[in-house]
């Protein structure tokens, strides 16, 4: 069975047929009707649709706030596109699998092609959660540098709001959401420090008019519905299990982020005396290592 | 007339026993020729006898003379069968008698001088198992030979002395070994003291972890982060050699004439740092006659390979062997030569092409593909034998101007050395009844270290009690270790805990062990 979808046909996405110039041919594999359904179900007719932008060279900060928002978002109910690129897009993707949320990818290439082709297990979970993957392109047709605007005008087209996460002052996040804002889409904008590259872009937006967004509510406050998750964990139950230095780690890291070398030094404590609880504290989940900075979970 | 003289010829580390035959004929046209599958440097030795003996004031004999050595059908290399040939042309024109059970070595000069030659040590070494009493060596190399003890080493300074001593003219006095000031200038001592590396508390206690345990460690980090000054300052708190480790590097260093004039036994620990346009010959060993490469000459010290996955992968690759066994064989259709090569990896390396992956002010120019070949550069199964692997951070130095209390945490080299020359005593106590080989044969490596330990002393050595053990398997799941890591986790949290003068390995060893795991390459 071919897997096309026609503008003409019933179940075209309604939002994408507002568009002009909306594909006329939408190429596809995955599960179509769970998404798309035109009667009712959780997501009729693609309305509960949240694009995912963000850099290409995201940084541990865009990658921890991708995956703290969009994992709660994607749980509550919403669909989450985006164009499957690495860096924002891959982020968004697979934290939308890992809470086994379901999610669009928009490729710029033929159906056929998995680009990049180093990312196929996210692909194949994407498939696996139910997701979709979508193109404009049919077969082997190959990535070229205008596939790529054109991919990002239906990732806005299907949505009804877009979330940048970092994107840079001259970028392809750019173009994604100057489409949503002609389309009439709501964008979404995470601040950052200003003194990052890829910052500078979402301060910029939020001047023009973008919301800003400190917490999945933001979201999903415009989408009308409630978070599925019940506040922060039992934090506070696990804070009475720690040890005083313990404590102490945690209190530093909530504050910035820090490497061991840092933290060391925030505490006045040689690098061994802290190494273990380190460690031990990653095992029991209370803190996360990235990009070689710890986190608190 | 025919002439024995007792020489010896080195293979690799072993020694064996050359007679040179001098035989010169009246019959004949005048002639000189050498016969016994002589190299060139030992057919030219011709004409260094030649002009030597003419030198000396003596008169060359117009005779045809053959030298022949035995055993004819091994290749003799080398330029020190110089003094048992002149002394065999030597004695059918003066009149003294050698000595018995005495063993002639060295490389001569035109002006009849003895100069510096190479394996006087092994030779030593040989006349001593062989039951020689007296060796005749160039003056230069006495010094290195006179560690042996139980026989009488001559120093010669020319053939003409030599001829005195034996004509009873002016005897030479045998050499007596005393400590040079140039074994402890081998090599060039740390170019930095750890307290002049700001920061790096993580890494510095990495290196020091390393040092104890002598575990392989790499470090990833950007470039201008510190790596090589780390590296560079490793030395510094390495430990001396042990008397048996010394007399192990002794015969590599003399077997490749890496020994200096007048030196004697190596007695620092070697760092060996070469660049990654080293051949793999160069770097393993190897070559028509087989030499020992730089992984042999870093044997009981530091390898470093700076910018590691800039090295030719086949060259890395020829690494797991011996990074496994500690010696390794190099085998040739003529010969097979056994070298020890023991020695502790310390590799550097950039995370991506561009170098500035997650670092904190510069941006990473690299695509996530780029990254992953440029990671896949260095193989599973070499990351797989490095104990310790350290994420380097550049350090912000304007921050130090400002922290005092940063500079607090600095700390010497030589307190650094202290701890890790105990974690040392340590070690070598618990092995001390695994060795039940001398240290003599390359073919069995001694174990000093908790890098060594094979999977069976790691469970007579390293009984773990059931909470470290929990705690090991979690990790496991948590951060996928392989099966292979498991166990190099064990032996790091074995060094922790000599650092720490425990007994048994605890819940704070392992779990300091586990900052260590291998990390940003780990998917690789």
């Amino acid at each position: 069975m071919e897997n096309v979808v026609e503008l003409k046909d019933k179940k075209y996405p309604e939002l994408l047929k507002k568009i002009k110039g909306a594909p006329k041919k939408l190429y596809y594999k995955g599960n179509w009707e769970d998404i798309f359904s035109a009667e009712g179900g959780p997501a009729s007719g693609g309305k509960n649709c949240l694009a995912v932008v963000g850099s290409r060279r995201l940084t541990s900060y865009g990658r921890r706030m991708t995956q703290l928002l969009v994992s709660e978002i994607a749980a509550s109910g919403i669909t989450i596109v985006s164009g499957f690129m690495y860096g924002g897009d891959e982020a968004a993707h697979q934290a939308t699998v890992e809470v086994g949320g379901r999610t669009i990818a928009v490729m710029p290439c033929g159906i056929d092609l998995i680009h990049p082709e180093y990312q196929e297990e996210l692909y194949q979970k994407i498939l696996d959660n139910r997701g979709l993957i979508l193109s404009e392109f049919e077969g082997n047709f190959p990535p070229a540098l205008w596939t790529y605007p054109k991919r990002d005008r239906i990732v806005a087209g299907l949505s009804q709001a877009v979330l940048v996460v970092e994107a840079g002052l001259v970028s392809g996040t750019f173009i994604t959401v100057k489409h949503a804002r002609s389309f009439g889409r709501k964008v979404f904008a995470v601040p950052g420090p200003l003194t990052s590259e890829v910052s500078k872009g979402t301060a910029q937006m939020i001047k023009e008019g973008a919301e800003i967004v400190t917490e999945a509510k933001d979201v999903l406050k415009y989408f009308k519905l409630d978070s599925c998750l019940a506040g922060p964990s039992n934090s506070i139950g696990a804070m009475i299990k720690m040890s005083d230095q313990e404590k102490k780690i945690m209190e530093n890291l909530k504050r910035e982020p820090l490497e061991a070398d840092g933290l060391a030094r925030a505490l006045s404590l040689p690098v061994s005396k802290i190494s273990a609880d380190l460690s031990l504290m990653q095992i029991k989940g209370f803190i996360k290592q990235e990009g070689n900075k710890y986190y608190v979970q | 007339m025919l002439v024995k003289v007792a020489s010896a010829a080195n293979l690799g580390l072993e020694t064996i026993k050359v007679d040179v035959e001098v035989h010169l004929a009246n019959r004949g046209l005048p002639g000189f020729e050498i016969v016994g599958l002589p190299d060139k440097a030992v057919d030219e030795s011709k004409e260094r006898v030649r002009a030597a003996i003419l030198s000396s004031g003596i008169e060359f004999p117009a005779k045809k003379i053959i030298v022949n050595l035995a055993p004819a059908d091994i290749p003799k290399e080398g330029s020190f069968y110089d003094l048992p040939i002149a002394l065999g042309i030597l004695k059918s024109v003066l009149p003294f008698s050698l000595p018995e059970k005495s063993l002639f070595f060295g490389e001569l000069s035109l002006d009849g001088s003895l100069r510096h030659t190479r394996g006087a040590f092994l030779l030593a070494l040989f006349a001593q198992e062989a039951g020689f009493e007296n060796l005749f060596v160039p003056k230069d190399s006495a010094n290195e030979a006179s560690v042996i003890k139980g026989i009488k080493v001559y120093p010669v300074e020319n053939l003409f002395e030599l001829t005195n001593h034996f004509l009873g003219r002016k005897l030479i006095t045998p050499a007596i070994f005393k400590k040079s000031e140039i074994d402890e200038r081998l090599p060039a001592p740390a170019e930095f003291d750890m307290k002049e590396i700001l920061g790096q508390e993580q890494a510095k206690r990495a290196m020091e972890i390393a040092a104890s345990g002598s575990h392989n460690i790499i470090m990833i980090g950007s470039p201008g982060s510190g790596k090589t000054m780390l590296a560079r300052a490793l030395p510094g708190i390495l430990p001396p050699l042990s008397e048996e480790e010394s007399l192990e590097v002794t015969k590599l260093y003399s077997a490749t004439g890496n020994i200096p004039p007048g030196g004697s036994l190596v007695t620092n620990r070697q760092f060996r740092a070469p660049h990654h346009t080293a051949s793999q010959v160069g770097l393993i060993g190897g070559g028509t006659r087989p030499q020992p490469g730089e992984i042999s000459l870093a044997h009981r010290g530091v390898l470093f390979l700076d910018e590691f996955n800039e090295f030719p992968r086949s060259v890395m690759e020829a690494l797991r062997q011996p990074l496994e066994d500690g010696h390794l064989t190099i085998s040739r259709s003529r010969e097979r030569v056994e070298y020890p090569a023991d020695f502790m990896l310390v590799a550097s390396a950039n995370p991506c092409p561009c170098g500035y992956l997650n670092h904190p002010k510069k941006n990473c120019v690299c695509s996530p593909r780029q990254i992953r070949k440029y990671q896949k550069r260095i193989s599973g199964p070499i990351l797989d034998r490095i104990d310790l692997h350290v994420v380097i951070q550049p350090v912000d130095v304007e921050e130090f101007s400002e922290n005092q209390k940063a500079s607090e945490f600095l700390e010497s080299s030589e307190k650094i050395r202290k701890r890790v020359a105990l974690a040392r005593e340590i070690q070598l106590k618990r092995f001390k009844k695994e060795n039940i080989y001398s240290g003599q044969d390359a073919r069995y490596i001694n174990c000093y270290t908790n890098a060594q330990m094979k999977n069976s002393h790691i469970k007579k050595y390293c009984q773990l009690t059931k909470e470290v053990e929990q705690l090991l398997k979690q990790a496991g799941l948590k951060f996928q270790l392989s099966a292979r890591s498991y166990m190099k986790m064990i032996k790091v949290a074995r060094t922790i805990a000599d650092l720490d003068g425990a007994g048994d390995i605890g819940i704070i060893h392992m779990a300091e062990a586990l900052q260590y795991r291998p990390k940003i390459y780990e998917d690789v």
